[in-house]
């Protein structure tokens, strides 16, 4: 890669907004990548989620990634996982799910019960 | 699996579960022939039975589907699906898809693949080389390097992610592989 140096530049320039917000996570969204999520689209899902956190400029919402949680059949799958809450796992979670999710359940704590798969442990 | 970029995006989720720390990519294309190889520092691979798809290391089911798929996706080309474990430890996968071959499968966005395996897994380093002739080996993509620059948090920008997006897209269409206007096959 030759354009390492412009990649400092980027950098430079969201390194500015991102001072300010540096924190605990408090919540944490997982996309199940395994063979079974990146044939269903999981990766699609991941990136809208991606954006999404990034847009909404929360320093306490990561998204990261694990393998298959044995229910291939439900791929793409999620778990969110908010602090002093029950774990929530979502099944078949395109981006336009990931969306809903993400403005109802992440942002204001309402459960979507349309893609729900299960609750707790 | 939708295209051959997902195909590869599930290799290196293989190797990262094998745990590896370090994995190489070559590609080439040449003739209407997409080779790729991967190798890596993990754990390597028990046996030859790994395109069985009874064949799994995983405990949450007892199906392995990557590798069969993978194959039958070269092999119904007239390409090919080899893998075999390195001296030192690790395993070397190698494929070859004709894509001029009717049954071929949509060559997808593979400067997505590693874009991702990029966010993904911070703690691997994925390095991807272009071949050019018989020895020449060109480095596209390190994510070491990339990782010494942008830290977790500005990685998730997308300003940041796009720009490496299109800096490897920029190195993979000299051999030829532009997603926006398809692999030339001429």
């Amino acid at each position: 890669m030759k354009n390492l140096e412009e990649l400092k530049e980027i950098r430079e320039k969201v390194r500015k907004d991102l001072e300010l917000r540096t924190g605990k996570h408090r919540i944490k969204i997982v996309v199940c990548l395994g063979t079974c999520g990146i044939a269903a689209g999981a990766r699609e899902t991941m990136n809208t989620l991606v954006d999404l956190v990034a847009q909404s400029n929360r320093s306490d919402i990561i998204v990261t990634t694990s393998g298959c949680a044995g229910f291939c059949e439900q791929e793409p799958m999620i778990q969110v996982y908010i602090e002093d809450k029950e774990p929530v796992v979502y099944g078949k979670v395109d981006s336009k799910a990931a969306k809903e999710i993400f403005e109802k359940h992440i942002l204001n704590g309402q459960i979507v019960e349309e893609y729900l798969f299960s609750k707790g442990k | 699996m939708k295209d051959i970029a997902d195909h590869i995006f599930d290799i290196l989720e293989n190797s990262v579960r094998a745990g590896a720390t370090e994995v190489q990519v070559v590609l080439s294309f040449n003739q209407k022939r997409f080779f790729c190889e991967i190798t890596d520092n993990g754990r390597g691979i028990t046996g030859n039975e790994v395109t069985d798809p009874f064949v799994t290391s995983r405990k949450e089911r007892r199906v392995g589907l990557g590798l069969p798929l993978l194959k039958r996706a070269a092999e119904s080309t007239g390409g090919f699906l080899k893998i075999s474990n390195l001296k030192g430890g690790g395993t070397c996968l190698e494929f070859e898809i004709n894509l001029a071959h009717i049954d071929a499968k949509p060559f997808g966005d593979i400067a997505k693949t590693f874009i991702d395996a990029l966010y993904c897994w911070p703690e691997v380093r994925f390095s991807v080389f272009l071949r050019e002739g018989k020895e020449r080996k060109l480095a596209i993509f390190d994510s070491k390097k990339i990782r010494e620059i942008v830290n977790n948090s500005e990685i998730k920008q997308k300003e940041v992610r796009d720009f490496i997006y299109n800096s490897l897209a920029q190195e993979l269409k000299k051999i030829g592989i532009d997603f926006q206007f398809g692999v030339s096959l001429s």
